[in-house]
C-alpha cells in the first residue's frame, strides 16, 4: 500500500488507467473500484434515488451499497445495477448513472419533488383508487425500478462448478481464517469463500496483533498454512444461499456479472463467518453526498489510499470510532469533531479512554452527549448541525465536507436465519444475532455478534470493546422526520415508518411491504435494524419484540443468468437430431420440434411451409412412393426367457404367441385402464423382442418397463435395453416402394424381401451391413420400415431417394394417417380407453396385464363414453373444419357430445376429412354440428367410419 | 429434501430423479391402488427412478412433514 493521499490531489502518473463515468473521462489506479476511483477524482454525485430522486453519493465500500448502482456498458450490452463499490476499473470501462435524466446534476424528475413528497408510504395503495390508476401509471412506470433491464444478452453463461467438503467457511476475516485453520489441522477438507478479492476482513485497517504477529503478517502466515493444508480459498465469492444441503456460492471477479462462476457446494459443516454490516446514523439529510459509513472511509484509505474528505465530522455511539479517527487523521484527513451520543462516563474501557485522550491532545475536538441533528448543504455536505440530548439550546453547525457515521454493526444474519436457524436480540450490541442453529451450522466472530478479536483467539489484541449504547435516530422536530432516511435504496424515511404505524401496519413484515423498507438489492442490511428499532420506538415496544423482516436468499444480487447456469437458451434441454438431420436441412426441410427431437415438417424448399407442399407430398406417396425419417420412434429390446411373458404383462396385446419373424400392433395401458401408447412388437428370436414406441413417449415407456421389471417382475429372467439410438428407422411407403427396396438390398435377400407379407420382417444386408426390413405401414400403402445402423442411414436414404421415392415430412404423414384412421397422441390422449378407440378385438380376457382390473370397470362400457369416428362435411360441401371443435347434435346444440381430434384436407379424396371422439349414442350417418367458438366457425358434418380411405386395406396387402 | 441417496450411485441432487408414485397399503383394492393416495403426515412410501444416473428404481420412505428421508432401497429388494 502506498501512502494515503488527498482526494483530488492523488497524482497518477504511470500505470494510470482510463475509464468514463457519464461520458466524462477519469483516471484510476489498477485495482481501484469505480467507487474508490470516483472519490479520488472528487466525484460525489453518483446518481439519484429511486423514488424521491434525491442526490446520492457513495455510502459504503461493500456489496451493501444502496446508492451507487451503475449501468456498465459492455460492448453493445448494458448491464444494469452493478455496485460501484464492487466493480473494479478496467481500461476503457464505461459506466453510467441510473434513475437520472438528462443528467444526475440536473434531473427533470426531481422537479416533481418540489411540491412535497409524492411517494410517501403506501403511495401505490392510496393512489390506485383515486382518481384512477391510469392517471398515475405512465408516471410510475417511468420512475419505478432500478436500471433498465437489458432486452437481450449475448454474454457467455456462467461456469458451474460442484464442490464437496467437510467444512465450508463463509468469510475469510479473522474468525473465518481461524475456523478454517482449526478444521484443516484436524485433516478435514475445507473450502473458504471470501467475497472480497483477498482474505483479512476488518484486519485490513484494524490495528491488531494476533499470536504475536502484526495483522498483515498473521494473515500471510495463516494463508500459507492453509495452502499447505490444501484448503481451497475462493475469493470474490459470496455464499448467497442454500437449500439445506447444498450451498450456492457466486463468484464475480471484478464485480461484473459477465464472467461469473457459480459453485454448488456440498458440505458436512457450515461455518458462518460473514462478519457484520455497519449501521448508518439516522438524522435529517443523512443521505446527502458526503455522508458515509465510518468503516467505508477506513477501507477507502487502507485499501485504495483514498481520503473520502478533507474536513471530517465523525458521529458515533461506540468506542471504535476513536481508533478509527486516529487512523483517518494519520491518513491526512482533518478530523473536525468526534460526536459521541454517549455521556462521558459511559466510556469505561481504558484503551478507548486512552485513545480518546490522545485524540484530544492532538487537537481533535471530542464531544460526548452530543449527536448530529442534520447535515447541512444543498448539493452535498457543507456542515453538521450538532445538538445535545437536553435540547436544541446548544445547537450549532460544524463546517465539514464529510460526515462519517457509525451506530454499531448488524451481524450478517442472512445465512444464519435460513433453513431453520433462529435469531435473538442482543441488547449489549443492539442488534439481532443468530440464535439456535441446526446441528451442522455454526456462527462465529462478528457474524455471531462477537466484535473483539480477543474472544475469537486467545492471543489477539485489536480495537477495544465497543461499549455501544443504542442511538437509533436524532430525535428532533417532527418536521425533520421526512428527511431522516432509514432505507436509502427505497427512500424510506422515519416519516414513512410513522405513517405505516399510524395506519395500522405495526408488524414489521406489514411495515416492510407498506413502505418498502428492506426491499431491493441491499435487502435491509443497512436499514433493517434501524427500521425495526424506530418502529419499536414509535410504538413503545421493545426492539426484540418487533424483530426484523425475514431475510431472503440470495444474500447478494445475482443475475438470472447466473441462477440458470448453463441451463438456458438452447442449453435448457438437449436437442436430439437424427443422423439424417443435415440431409433434411440441406434439402429444404422446414424443421419442427417434437419433444426433444427435430423432425422435418415438410420439404418446402423456398416455397415456404404452405399446406399445399404437404398435400403434394402425400399425393405422391399414394401415387408413386415416399420415404420418411422415423428414427425418432423409441426402440426397446427385451431379452431373456421371460421376455414374452413380461411383454404380455405390460401390453394389452399378446406378445408371447407371436412367431419369430412376425410383428404385431401393440397397445400399452396405464394402470387406470386408459391407453398409454401404441407401437409395434417384433419377435427377433424366441427370447428376444424389439418394441417400438411413439416419439414423444419413448423415454417414459422405457421407465415404465423398468418400473415393472423392478417391482412385479423382479425375479424374472429378462433384460431391458434402450436401442433407440442404435437403430435409425427409415419408412418407405407407396406402390413403388417394394421395387425401389429390392433394387437396393443385396442379391441373396431379394427373394425373402419380395415375399414379405404384411407385418413380417426379415434380416437383410445393405452393402454388407445388417439391416432389419419390416413390412408395415402408417399410411395404408404398401410400406416398409428399415432399421439400420445410424452410420448407414444417410447412404440408405440417398439410395431410396435416388430410386424415385419422395421425401415426406410430418405434415404429409398426418394427412396419410388421418385418411386411414390411424391413431396418434391426438386420439391416445390419456383419456381414452381401448374400447373408445375401437380396439375391442385386441383386448383379451385371460392373463394379468397392467390396467386389467380397472379396464373391467362398468363405466368404460357406458353409452356416455366416446367412440372414435370419422367425420366429413355434409355431402357435396367439402368444407373445412379443424381439430378442437366441439361436436353437438343439431337438436340439442347446447350439449357437447364430443370433439374433433384431428382433421386434414385429403388430397386423395378431394375434401376435408377428420377423426373425432363422439358419444356412442350418435350413430354412423348422423349429421352433427362442429362448433368452433374460438375460431368462430360452425360446420355441418356427417359421422362416418373412422377409415376414410381404402377401408378394406387392399393397398397395404398388395 | 434436496438430495436422495441412491444406494448404487451415492448421494445425488433431486433433479436427477423422477417421482413415480406413492405406494398404498398392500391390502388396497385395485381402484384404491390407482386413485387413492397415501397421505400421512409422518410417513410416505414412494417410488423414484434415478433417471440421470443408474436408472435404478428406488423405494424411498420419507417423512413429508420434515422432509427427512428415512430409508432408500434399490429395487428389487433382496429377498429376506
Amino acid at each position: 500500500m502506498t501512502g494515503p493521499q488527498q482526494r483530488q490531489g492523488r497524482r497518477l502518473t504511470s500505470g494510470a488507467i482510463d475509464f468514463s463515468f457519464n461520458g466524462t473521462r477519469y483516471k484510476a489506479r489498477a485495482g481501484d473500484t469505480v467507487a474508490a476511483a470516483l472519490i479520488a477524482n472528487g466525484v460525489r454525485l453518483i446518481g439519484r434515488s429511486v423514488k424521491a430522486r434525491r442526490r446520492r453519493g457513495i455510502l459504503t465500500a461493500g456489496p451493501e451499497e444502496p446508492n451507487a448502482l451503475l449501468t456498465v456498458v459492455c460492448g453493445r450490452e448494458l448491464i444494469p445495477n452493478v455496485a460501484a463499490t464492487q466493480l473494479i476499473v478496467t481500461e476503457g470501462l464505461e459506466v453510467r448513472s441510473q434513475n437520472t435524466w438528462p443528467s444526475p446534476d440536473f434531473d427533470l424528475a426531481s422537479v416533481l419533488q418540489l411540491g412535497g413528497g409524492v411517494f410517501s408510504a403506501g403511495f401505490y395503495y392510496k393512489t390506485f383508487f383515486w382518481p384512477s390508476w391510469k392517471a398515475y401509471e405512465p408516471l410510475i412506470r417511468r420512475l419505478a425500478g432500478l436500471g433498465p433491464a437489458p432486452r437481450s444478452s449475448s454474454l457467455p453463461p456462467p461456469l458451474v462448478e460442484h464442490l464437496s467438503c467437510d467444512v465450508l467457511v463463509a468469510g475469510a476475516g479473522p474468525a473465518g481464517l481461524f475456523a478454517a485453520r482449526t478444521a484443516a489441522r484436524t485433516g478435514a477438507t475445507v473450502v473458504v469463500c471470501e467475497r472480497e478479492p483477498f482474505a483479512g476482513g476488518e484486519l485490513e485497517f484494524e490495528t491488531a496483533t494476533l499470536e504475536g504477529l502484526p495483522a498483515a503478517d498473521w494473515i500471510r502466515a495463516t494463508l500459507a498454512e492453509l495452502t499447505r493444508l490444501d484448503v481451497r480459498l475462493l475469493t470474490d465469492t459470496t455464499v448467497v444461499g442454500s437449500n439445506g444441503k447444498q450451498f450456492v456460492a457466486h463468484c464475480e471477479p471484478g464485480g461484473i456479472p459477465c464472467r461469473s462462476t457459480v459453485y454448488k457446494i456440498r458440505t458436512r459443516q457450515f461455518t458462518i463467518a460473514m462478519g457484520a454490516v455497519e449501521r448508518p446514523m439516522v438524522f435529517a439529510e443523512n443521505d446527502l453526498p458526503g455522508v458515509m459509513l465510518l468503516g467505508a472511509a477506513e477501507r477507502y484509505l487502507a485499501r485504495y489510499g483514498v481520503a473520502v474528505g478533507r474536513d471530517v465530522v465523525i458521529c458515533t455511539n461506540h468506542n471504535r470510532a476513536y481508533a478509527a479517527a486516529a487512523r483517518l487523521s494519520a491518513g491526512g484527513m482533518r478530523i473536525r469533531m468526534v460526536v459521541d451520543s454517549r455521556s462521558d462516563r459511559d466510556i469505561r474501557d481504558p484503551t478507548a479512554r486512552t485513545q480518546r485522550d490522545a485524540l484530544i491532545r492532538s487537537g481533535v475536538e471530542c464531544r460526548s452527549g452530543y449527536f448530529v441533528a442534520a447535515a447541512t448543504g444543498r448539493t452535498e455536505v457543507r456542515g453538521a448541525e450538532i445538538v445535545t440530548h437536553s435540547g436544541s439550546a446548544l445547537r450549532h453547525t460544524v463546517t465539514c465536507d464529510c460526515i462519517l457515521t457509525s451506530s454499531g454493526w448488524t451481524p450478517a444474519l442472512h445465512a444464519a436465519t435460513q433453513s431453520g436457524g433462529e435469531k435473538s436480540y442482543a441488547s449489549e450490541i443492539a442488534a439481532f444475532v443468530p440464535g439456535k442453529q441446526p446441528h451442522n451450522r455454526l456462527c462465529i466472530g462478528a457474524a455471531q455478534g462477537t466484535f473483539e478479536l480477543g474472544e475469537i483467539c486467545n492471543d489477539a489484541h485489536g480495537d477495544p470493546a465497543p461499549e455501544l449504547i443504542p442511538f437509533w435516530r436524532a430525535k428532533t422536530a417532527r418536521s425533520q422526520e421526512k428527511r431522516q432516511y432509514v432505507d436509502f435504496q427505497n427512500d424510506v424515511t422515519v416519516a414513512d415508518l410513522r405513517v405505516a404505524m399510524e395506519e395500522g401496519f405495526t408488524d414489521i413484515e406489514h411495515a416492510k411491504r407498506y413502505t418498502a423498507l428492506g426491499f431491493g438489492t441491499d435487502q435491509g442490511r443497512l436499514g433493517g435494524t434501524n427500521g425495526a428499532a424506530i418502529l419499536a420506538e414509535l410504538q413503545n415496544r421493545p426492539v426484540a419484540e418487533v424483530g426484523t423482516s425475514r431475510l431472503r436468499a440470495p444474500y447478494q444480487p445475482m443475475t438470472l443468468r447466473s441462477l440458470a447456469g448453463v441451463r438456458s437458451g438452447t442449453q435448457l434441454r438437449v436437442t436430439r437430431l437424427t443422423p439424417l438431420h443435415e440431409w433434411h436441412v440441406d434439402h429444404g426441410a422446414v424443421m419442427e420440434s417434437t419433444g426433444l427431437w427435430q423432425r422435418p415438417r415438410c420439404y418446402a424448399r423456398d416455397a415456404g411451409a404452405s399446406p399445399a407442399v404437404a398435400y403434394a407430398e402425400a399425393r405422391r406417396v399414394r401415387e408413386r412412393g415416399g420415404v420418411s425419417d422415423a428414427s425418432t420412434l423409441g426402440k426397446i429390446e427385451i431379452c431373456g426367457p421371460d421376455a414374452g411373458a413380461f411383454l404380455d404383462y405390460v401390453y394389452l396385446t399378446r406378445a408371447s404367441t407371436l412367431p419369430v419373424g412376425r410383428s404385431r400392433y401393440g397397445v400399452n395401458l396405464r394402470e387406470d385402464g386408459m391407453v398409454l401408447d401404441d407401437g409395434l412388437i417384433l419377435r427377433l428370436a424366441a427370447d428376444r423382442f424389439r418394441v417400438t414406441t411413439s416419439t414423444g413417449h419413448a423415454e417414459h415407456m422405457l421407465s415404465h418397463f423398468e418400473f415393472w421389471r423392478a417391482t412385479a417382475w423382479s425375479s424374472a429372467k429378462l433384460a431391458i435395453t434402450d436401442v433407440t439410438d442404435a437403430w435409425s428407422t427409415i419408412a418407405i411407403a407407396g406402390p413403388d416402394s417394394r421395387d425401389t427396396l429390392l433394387k437396393m438390398v443385396d442379391a441373396q435377400a431379394q427373394a425373402t424381401v419380395a415375399a414379405l407379407k404384411h407385418m413380417e420382417f426379415t434380416h437383410a444386408s445393405y452393402n454388407g451391413v445388417p439391416v432389419v426390413i419390416l413390412r408395415a405401414t402408417f399410411s395404408g400403402e404398401l410400406g416398409f420400415e428399415i432399421h439400420c445402423p445410424p452410420e448407414l442411414a444417410v447412404a440408405l436414404w440417398q439410395t431410396l431417394v435416388g430410386g424415385g421415392l419422395q421425401p415426406y415430412g410430418l405434415e404429409a404423414m398426418d394427412v396419410l394417417r388421418i385418411e386411414k384412421g390411424y391413431l396418434t397422441h391426438a386420439e391416445i390422449s390419456g383419456q381414452t380407453t381401448p374400447y373408445d378407440l375401437g380396439m375391442q378385438s385386441l383386448t383379451r380376457r385371460e392373463g394379468d396385464f397392467v390396467g386389467r382390473d380397472l379396464l373391467a370397470r362398468p363405466a368404460f362400457h357406458e353409452e356416455s363414453r366416446p367412440r372414435l369416428v370419422g367425420l366429413r362435411a355434409r355431402d357435396g360441401q367439402g368444407r373445412r373444419f379443424l381439430g378442437g371443435a366441439q361436436i353437438v347434435q343439431p337438436a340439442r346444440s347446447d350439449i357437447a357430445r364430443g370433439y374433433i381430434t384431428s382433421s386434414t384436407f385429403s388430397p386423395t379424396l378431394g375434401e376435408w376429412v377428420g377423426l373425432g371422439l363422439v358419444a356412442r349414442a350418435i350413430k354412423e350417418g348422423e349429421e352433427v354440428l362442429a362448433r368452433d367458438p374460438v375460431r368462430n366457425a360452425e360446420t355441418v358434418l356427417r359421422v362416418t367410419p373412422s377409415i376414410h380411405f381404402d377401408p378394406t386395406g387392399q393397398r397395404m396387402r398388395q | 429434501m434436496s438430495h436422495l441417496h441412491c444406494p448404487f450411485c451415492g448421494e445425488r441432487e433431486l433433479r436427477e430423479f423422477e417421482f413415480r408414485k406413492t405406494l398404498p397399503g398392500t391390502s388396497a383394492s385395485p381402484v384404491a391402488r390407482v386413485y387413492l393416495r397415501q397421505e400421512e403426515q409422518d410417513i410416505s412410501i414412494e417410488h423414484w427412478q434415478h433417471l440421470e444416473g443408474c436408472r435404478g428404481w428406488l423405494r424411498v420412505v420419507r417423512n413429508p412433514f420434515t422432509g427427512r428421508i428415512l430409508q432408500t432401497t434399490l429395487l428389487p429388494e433382496p429377498a429376506p
